[in-house]
């Protein structure tokens, strides 16, 4: 089970969110791969992709010395179907204001 | 402006000033954000109010700007219950009101659900610039993305 929390953070940096867009892009990815492509060192995008992997944002699995990466999609539409549920609760709180702002009369 | 926010916006036929009672007035907050119940608002930067949700407990907001009838900003620890709201625990709900010529535009913004913050100095990816794009669609894109879908770039870069 991903916290939200976790994943928002992991995704709250702007390198990792490069990464993670690297990985989508090219289906799997390996450390080495990304570091060749990103301005990030072999050693930084190791320690991102293991945040991005407690996040649950990503998995690999092994592959000769090499770890092989790709985007968990699950953990990424369960965060955005948290968020679009917030957003309707504040669509439902909005419209409640907007009622009471309309129906009550001023009071002075 | 933080990337992981939630953004509304409605239109109420009602002035401005009507619009910033309801928005701070107990017995209105009760109807539309608690359950019904009259609720403390102690209204200044700094000041607590307590949110009633019934069953769900009580939760405390604090007031970071209260500017009427423009700008009405607090901390909100939806998490926690019965805890005062710090950097940590808590999202950031700002209201930003706006006299239009039929009444006023309201604005609401949520942000900082990833309680981690980012250094200043650091440049932000460009995709995730675009604010028409709401965080939830640039989420639903990036795992379309990984599913291997083709997606529209997003401004920028994804």
């Amino acid at each position: 089970m991903t916290v939200v929390e976790d994943v928002l953070g992991a995704l709250a940096d702007p390198t990792r969110r490069d990464l993670l867009g690297h990985i989508a892009r090219h289906g799997t990815a390996t450390a080495t791969m990304l570091a060749d492509e990103l301005p990030i060192s072999r050693q930084g995008v190791t320690q991102h992709l293991a945040l991005l992997t407690s996040a649950g944002l990503v998995d690999s699995r092994r592959e000769g010395r090499e770890r092989r990466f790709h985007v968990r999609p699950d953990t990424l539409l369960d965060t955005s179907a948290w968020l679009a549920d917030l957003a309707h609760q504040w669509d439902v709180r909005l419209a409640r204001i907007k009622d009471l702002a309309e129906a009550a009369p001023p009071s002075d | 402006m933080r990337e992981d926010s939630i953004e509304r916006e409605i239109e109420i036929g009602a002035p401005i000033e009507r619009v910033w009672e309801v928005l701070t007035r107990p017995e209105h907050v009760a109807t539309w954000f608690g359950t019904g119940v009259p609720i403390d608002i102690d209204l200044r930067p700094g000041g607590i109010m307590t949110l009633d949700h019934g069953a769900f407990g009580r939760y405390r907001t604090r007031f970071v700007e209260v500017t009427p009838p423009r700008v009405l900003s607090y901390r909100w620890a939806a998490g926690f219950p019965d805890q005062l709201p710090d950097t940590t625990n808590s999202t950031l709900v700002e209201f930003t009101l706006a006299p239009t010529a039929t009444g006023t535009t309201l604005r609401v913004v949520e942000s900082g659900f990833a309680s981690f913050e980012m250094p200043a100095d650091r440049e932000r990816a460009a995709g995730f610039e675009n604010h028409s794009e709401g965080w939830s669609d640039v989420l639903q894109r990036a795992a379309a993305l990984a599913e291997g879908q083709v997606v529209e770039p997003l401004a920028g870069r994804v």
